[in-house]
């Protein structure tokens, strides 16, 4: 009678939760849904969308083709690729020399480089005297300064070099007896067994590439080069109109003045994020499941 | 650590005074792109800071002017009003938000039926992976006075319209909002990883002792988190003073500027938009000053209660 009793219980309980949370989670995706349908409407129909829309009213493609046919925001598209692409190949690449030389017993003043990495860790130096070294070492204007800032990620080296230091060290040693040196070590046997641990990082160093914005504002002063998510800054967030449409020569006035902007806004949110949103069930798999299973500490 | 210093062979062992062996270099070759790294974007710029003590000049010797800079940030009554917004702000993010994934992760972990788990996983991490020029894009169309869907929402409840995003009574609770949005089921992941390692037996044995849900929460999951709470905690207010420049940053406009200009944000614009170089870097200085307190005492504190320190 009692069990019965707590099982009712427990089932009007699990439910209510499962509720709360659904919605939550709409309250999460709603304003995401919502700009995709503002962003897909028919423009003689936009304004029958609201905040909770998140159906298309019609269908049409004219916001994305207006975008497309935009130079300057192709080219941002284009320059966001390459930044992510070199920036992160470049991360894994000197965070793995680094973490590999970092777990070998035989490197010299081992101890002073641990010390380095606990000082780049805990002091922060301020935003003036990079922004000069910067200037001083000719990097200002370049994409390279955009592609250099946080090539190593303290963090993921220390993740990385936790990785390495499982990696069974009668490996390495055989190879040496064998004669090979560290680089074919790492080249051939610690980067082939680290898969997992480079797809992690790799993901997180692309995010991190692709969403930045902040460094290419200050770095970079040709238009030309920004990535994208400083034109979706100067176009979303600073309402910056002008610069974007402005340049739209390939539509004429009468299609450029019935679009909306807030429409035209919306979907430049929408393929801001599109590249998260296509990686992240892979982020899901490594990463998460990573943290779920406690292996990795944030 | 310990073990891995230890040397693994004495053969390739370096015998006093021959230098470093080819080996050794080819190991510092591997460190050295992170080195340049370090050196170019952390270390010179750290050195640098010495520009906080002196009236910057870019052609010529700069001279020093003792703590002048230090003496007009803190009698500037911006700079305190800077100062408090970043600890209102902080405290808001960190300590307000600090139980809420607690809670959402309790609530996961009732959660039967494994799809509905990953659903509701999975669109809530979602928004920590988007930046937060986008997080400012989606949330000032949600809240826009007159399309987003929040004042929608009060509309069907016959209130007013309210532009949030101007207004300085609501906008550190926007920030506080999207914080929550972007971070509540991401933040949860440490405590779900916590509560899947509690043993079930304590819950069979609790369960033949008639115990109901909320007794099991107080008397065995609670205190199964605490370790995790406590470390979490102390970690992030090693990080008080960062108030979260990007979100700051992209949501903060002129008509609320005044109360959500925090450090980073004010260290932006003395600096980088006045070219005032050496108040701005002091400002850096007094911040990470406080900073490095904030985040030694963290990591102590963090090794007493868990003996898991930051590093």
């Amino acid at each position: 009678m009692r069990k019965v009793r707590t099982t009712t219980v427990e089932i009007i309980w699990r439910s209510a939760i499962a509720i709360f949370l659904l919605g939550i989670s709409v309250v999460v995706i709603v304003p995401l849904l919502n700009l995709l349908a503002l962003s897909l409407s028919d423009p003689a129909r936009v304004s029958e969308v609201r905040g909770l829309t998140i159906v298309p009213k019609g269908l049409s493609l004219i916001n994305y083709r207006v975008l497309a046919a935009n130079p300057l925001f192709v080219r941002s598209i284009m320059n966001s690729v390459y930044i992510t692409f070199v920036g992160t190949a470049l991360n894994l690449l000197v965070t793995a020399m680094a973490a590999f030389a970092m777990t070998r017993p035989r490197l010299p003043f081992k101890r002073f480089f641990q010390v380095l990495i606990v000082v780049v860790m805990i002091f922060e130096p301020g935003l003036i005297p990079e922004y000069l070294v910067v200037k001083k070492i000719g990097l200002m204007g370049s994409l390279w300064a955009v592609i250099l800032y946080k090539s190593v990620n303290v963090y993921y080296l220390i993740i990385m070099m936790r990785y390495f230091e499982e990696i069974p060290s009668s490996f390495i040693e055989a190879a040496q007896v064998d004669g090979a040196s560290y680089m074919k070590i790492l080249a051939k046997i610690v980067l082939p067994l680290s898969k997992p641990a480079l797809a992690t990082l790799g993901l997180f160093y692309g995010v991190f590439h692709w969403n930045e914005y902040f460094r290419a504002s200050i770095y970079l002063t040709d238009p030309n080069k920004y990535p994208l998510q400083l034109i979706l800054r100067q176009f979303v967030v600073l309402d910056d109109t002008a610069s974007l449409i402005g340049s739209g020569a390939l539509f004429s006035y009468d299609e450029a003045a019935r679009l909306s902007y807030d429409a035209l806004q919306a979907s430049t949110i929408i393929v801001a994020m599109l590249p998260v949103l296509v990686i992240y069930p892979l982020i899901l798999k490594y990463y998460a499941r990573g943290v779920m299973e406690g292996g990795v500490k944030e | 650590m310990s073990g891995i210093n230890a040397p693994a062979r004495t053969l390739t062992a370096r015998r006093p005074g021959t230098g470093l062996r080819k080996q050794e270099w080819s190991l510092l070759l591997l460190l050295a792109p992170a080195l340049v790294y370090f050196l170019v974007y952390h270390i010179v710029p750290l050195f640098g800071m010495v520009m906080a003590f002196q009236d910057f000049r870019i052609i010529g010797k700069s001279p020093f002017v003792g703590l002048k800079h230090f003496k007009a940030l803190f009698s500037s009554p911006s700079f305190m009003q800077v100062l408090a917004n970043t600890l209102i702000i902080s405290f808001m993010k960190i300590v307000l938000f600090f139980p809420l994934p607690i809670a959402f992760a309790l609530m996961l972990n009732e959660v039967r039926g494994s799809f509905m788990r990953k659903f509701i996983q999975s669109t809530t991490y979602l928004p920590h992976f988007l930046s937060w020029v986008v997080i400012a894009g989606v949330w000032i169309a949600f809240l826009s006075p007159s399309t987003g869907g929040m004042n929608q929402l009060r509309g069907i409840f016959g209130l007013p319209a309210i532009d949030y995003m101007t207004d300085k009574g609501s906008i550190r609770w926007v920030l506080f909002a999207s914080e929550t949005w972007r971070s509540l089921g991401w933040d949860s992941i440490i405590y779900m990883a916590a509560l899947a390692s509690i043993s079930p037996s304590l819950y069979e044995s609790a369960d033949l002792d008639g115990a109901g849900p909320l007794q099991k929460m107080r008397f065995i999951t609670l205190p199964e988190l605490t370790s995790t709470m406590v470390t979490v905690f102390i970690l992030n207010m090693g990080f008080f003073l960062n108030a979260g420049f990007d979100q700051v940053f992209n949501m903060m406009n002129d008509s609320v500027i005044s109360v959500v200009d925090i450090l980073d944000t004010y260290v932006y614009r003395i600096g980088l938009l006045n070219m005032q170089y050496s108040i701005s870097t002091a400002a850096s200085l007094f911040k990470g000053v406080i900073g490095l307190v904030l985040i030694l005492a963290a990591h102590k504190g963090s090794l007493k209660v868990t003996g898991k320190g930051m590093w």
